[in-house]
């Protein structure tokens, strides 16, 4: 038996030792990872916006830069929906900022082809980022992607999953009075002979609070966005300001 | 001509097959469920599992007279958390998409009981050289479970080996589906199944 001091000293050194060298490598490949993920999240935005890998395609990263200037634009939307100009979209914490509103939009042969706004919220373990598009009318749903999170893998991981997303396209988030509904993820499937089911999602079995939360956020984040939407569904401004 | 002793050689060979550590000790059954889905996922794994096992195997081995048994374990579980944190960074940082899908996978490569168990059941008793052998041949050991039930998986369930089409149009022409229950969990539980029970048929000697 070795003396206490002995097993406490050596326990400390392995520990120290260990957590230095973690810290290197971390330091070492921080800027790599970082890249990797801002890589991560424009293809998301351009996937959302119905850009997307064929089949056997695999995009470089130099490829999802190309096709993002090529296609997306963004712009800082205040509270009240009006352009800010005096801000970069960089210098937004997208996640906590609530004056200040990315908004990223496609041009498609100088044609607007669709928004896409960070959809940011808790699910059942961790926050969930993702990114949701909506076609030019501003009350369609054009896609829906999310890049991070923490759930479990099988049940609230599916979320990032095409048969989850793919429910999304097409849905609307305004009923027929042009008031604001969102998305409803349901328990369950959806009823297609139902009143509601022009917003409904079917949901994932087995992840019940992940969906609940992805219902809530959406609502919550498409609120901040909806002075803006709502004046490009009433046509009440021209959107000339994009060009 | 050997160049490994008796000793060195069955560190290395009998946990490919002989003592393997999932299909006879049905140990590090988790990772080997969730990560078959796809051939290429399996050999990343197996890629991060071999390094993992060698490394703290070597590493273990090496300070195995200096580590004081009350809180050998902790000393263990810390060398091999440290391994798999650099394996995950490292993965983040140059294989972005494949540490996306392996998801909480790589760092639950912690609580394989394999990298537990080869460390304190082997590394604290032998040298340095049996030991590193005795992790590779486990590695490869587990390596070589999980890629053959991804191989059935992925071929069965999605018709593909390594992201590529294997199966042509015509059959599926004449009505041949792919099936579904492989892609799911249970579907790695037969083939997984089916693999002990075949390895057990043919070496039953070696299973008493």
């Amino acid at each position: 038996m070795r003396s206490n001091s002995y097993t406490l000293i050596f326990t400390s050194l392995v520990t120290l030792i260990l957590g230095f060298l973690l810290s290197f490598t971390y330091t070492q490949l921080k800027s790599k990872q970082d890249e990797n993920l801002a890589v991560d999240i424009r293809k998301n935005i351009l996937r959302a916006l119905d850009i997307r890998e064929e089949k056997d395609e695999k995009w470089s990263n130099q490829k999802v830069k190309d096709l993002f200037s090529k296609y997306i634009r963004a712009e800082v939307l205040s509270t009240s929906g009006l352009i800010v100009d005096n801000i970069s979209i960089e210098n937004i914490d997208t996640e906590y900022d609530s004056l200040n509103f990315p908004i990223y939009y496609k041009l498609n042969e100088n044609q607007i082809d669709g928004y896409a706004i960070p959809v940011i919220g808790r699910g059942l373990w961790s926050t969930l980022y993702g990114y949701l598009a909506l076609e030019p009318d501003a009350s369609t749903v054009k896609g829906i992607q999310f890049y991070s999170h923490k759930e479990t893998p099988g049940l609230g991981a599916e979320v990032e999953k095409d048969w989850f997303t793919n429910n999304f396209i097409g849905k609307k988030i305004v009923n027929s009075s042009g008031e604001l509904v969102s998305i409803e993820v349901l328990k369950g499937k959806v009823d297609e002979s139902n009143n509601e089911a022009y917003h409904q999602v079917d949901g994932i079995s087995g992840a019940t609070m992940t969906t609940k939360g992805v219902t809530q956020f959406l609502l919550e984040d498409l609120k901040k966005y909806e002075p803006f939407f709502k004046k490009i569904r009433n046509k009440s401004e021209s959107i000339t300001w994009l060009f | 001509m050997a160049i490994l002793n008796k000793k060195s050689r069955s560190a290395l060979y009998d946990p490919l097959v002989k003592t393997n550590p999932i299909s006879l000790s049905v140990l590090g059954i988790c990772s080997a469920l969730a990560v078959t889905i796809r051939v290429d996922q399996a050999l990343i794994m197996t890629g991060a599992v071999i390094f993992v096992l060698s490394t703290s195997n070597t590493i273990i081995s090496l300070l195995r007279k200096y580590i004081p048994s009350r809180t050998r374990i902790i000393i263990q579980l810390a060398i091999i958390a440290g391994l798999v944190s650099l394996i995950d960074q490292i993965l983040m940082a140059y294989m972005y998409n494949m540490s996306k899908q392996l998801s909480v996978f790589v760092s639950l490569i912690v609580t394989n009981c394999i990298v537990m168990g080869r460390a304190d059941a082997y590394a604290m008793q032998n040298p340095v050289g049996n030991s590193f052998l005795d992790g590779l041949g486990n590695g490869f050991g587990y390596g070589a479970i999980l890629i053959s039930v991804s191989f059935f998986r992925e071929l069965f369930g999605s018709g593909t080996i390594f992201g590529f089409s294997i199966i042509p149009e015509w059959v599926y022409g004449i009505g041949y589906e792919n099936l579904g229950l492989m892609v799911l969990s249970p579907g790695a539980f037969i083939v997984l199944g089916l693999i002990v029970w075949f390895q057990k048929e043919i070496w039953k000697e070696q299973v008493k």
